[in-house]
């Protein structure tokens, strides 16, 4: 099936087209629903996220120049709307209580093959991250960008996205062995 | 020479194998586990969220930023669908385009089921000719096959006759041979034996001419 580039989705948007704009819309928003629960941590915050990113994308579709592919400069709204969302955050909410991402009835055979215990733990773990760190992380392994992009989404430095990813693993290897052993304890 | 860092990001950008890495960060603990750390992230970044997305109004939000607007739409789509009907229409109706001494012709095409007929005719008639010609020289190919056969099993009979034939004089050559046999043994052992007393027997007449005639009485 012939399959349009967002370049043309767009310019088919900006001139009025409804279609074009919604085909844009459903080639990004589970990627970025997505991209929310993990950095968000709960399906309302998700959601808030979603709306508001859409919300500017539309406002400023026509501000798209191409300088960069269509995926880095949404990305970078949606890391500037999440930031400011994190920054906002009531400081008490439990980020605990969240529900999983993954559904326990529909195991795939990687899930299989790796655990899903494994991959709960991972899940709780990267919540704990700071927000900077867990943005690194998730735009790095979850969203493929290279650490040029992401010092570009971030208009930060390509050396202070390493150092934030790498004091990220550091911290989340420490997290995971704890958790590893906290589980080997319970049974 | 590639430092720790540069080999676990030269892994990170694919340009390095995992067992590659793995091997040349052995002896780093630090960056051994950033790299162990690295893969679950990886291997968690691989499985499949099913989540749903919740629903939001799009519709809504394109139409209050951008509804005003008519939408521009390419002329060539249009041209395209227009002139593929146009085509339709020809093909299917009694309309000619016809290209003749650098000329372009639009008719009508008139008793279009009586020349339809006639070319009908005129082409079965060419199938029922070539039909006939066909089995014609099928009759022909035929015949001459016959033909050929024929003569080759007249051959065949004629050589099984004389073969047939000169084994037949053989044997009556062999058999008049084997009655000659059989007389000659029978004059060997009966008559010359007879005739030989005889002879012996003649030569103490004094006129054997004179004896005959008695003898045979």
């Amino acid at each position: 099936m012939f399959k349009r580039s967002d370049e043309s989705l767009i310019n088919k948007a900006l001139d009025g087209d409804e279609r074009a704009w919604q085909q844009l819309v459903s080639r990004y928003q589970t990627m970025l629903y997505h991209y929310g629960l993990r950095l968000m941590g709960n399906p309302d915050d998700a959601r808030d996220l979603l709306q508001d990113v859409l919300m500017v994308l539309c406002r400023n579709l026509a501000q798209f120049r191409g300088d960069s592919s269509f995926k880095t400069w949404l990305f970078g709204i949606a890391n500037y709307r999440a930031m400011d969302m994190l920054r906002k955050r009531k400081p008490t909410q439990d980020i605990d209580d969240s529900p999983d991402l993954f559904n326990d009835d529909e195991p795939t055979a990687e899930a299989r093959l790796y655990g899903q215990q494994t991959q709960k733990i991972v899940q709780q773990q990267l919540k704990h991250l700071p927000a900077d760190q867990r943005l690194v992380v998730e735009l790095r392994f979850y969203q493929q960008f290279t650490f040029d992009e992401i010092a570009d989404q971030l208009a930060i430095s390509s050396n202070t996205v390493k150092s934030r990813f790498y004091a990220a693993l550091d911290k989340l290897r420490t997290q995971l062995e704890v958790a590893h052993v906290e589980q080997s304890a319970n049974f | 020479m590639l430092n720790n860092q540069q080999i676990f990001e030269a892994w990170l950008a694919g340009k390095l194998t995992t067992a590659e890495c793995e091997q040349q960060l052995q002896s780093d603990s630090e960056w051994y586990g950033r790299f162990l750390t690295a893969q679950q992230l990886q291997r968690h970044a691989k499985v499949p969220a099913y989540a749903p997305v919740p629903d939001i109004d799009t519709s809504q939000m394109f139409r209050q930023q951008w509804g005003g607007r008519p939408a521009k739409t390419a002329w060539w789509p249009r041209l395209s669908v227009g002139m593929s009907a146009m085509a339709l229409i020809i093909s299917i109706s009694p309309l000619q385009l016809q290209l003749q001494d650098g000329a372009l012709a639009l008719s009508w095409k008139e008793n279009n089921s009586l020349q339809q007929q006639q070319e009908m005719t005129t082409m079965l008639a060419s199938f029922q000719q070539e039909q006939q010609q066909y089995l014609q020289q099928q009759l022909q190919n035929q015949q001459h096959q016959q033909a050929t056969q024929l003569v080759l099993l007249k051959d065949y009979l004629t050589e099984n006759e004389q073969k047939a034939r000169s084994s037949d004089m053989i044997e009556l050559v062999e058999y008049l041979n084997q009655q000659r046999q059989a007389d000659w043994q029978y004059w060997q052992d009966n008559v010359q034996p007879t005739q030989a007393r005889q002879d012996y027997g003649s030569s103490y007449l004094p006129n054997r001419t004179q004896i005959d005639p008695k003898r045979s009485n």
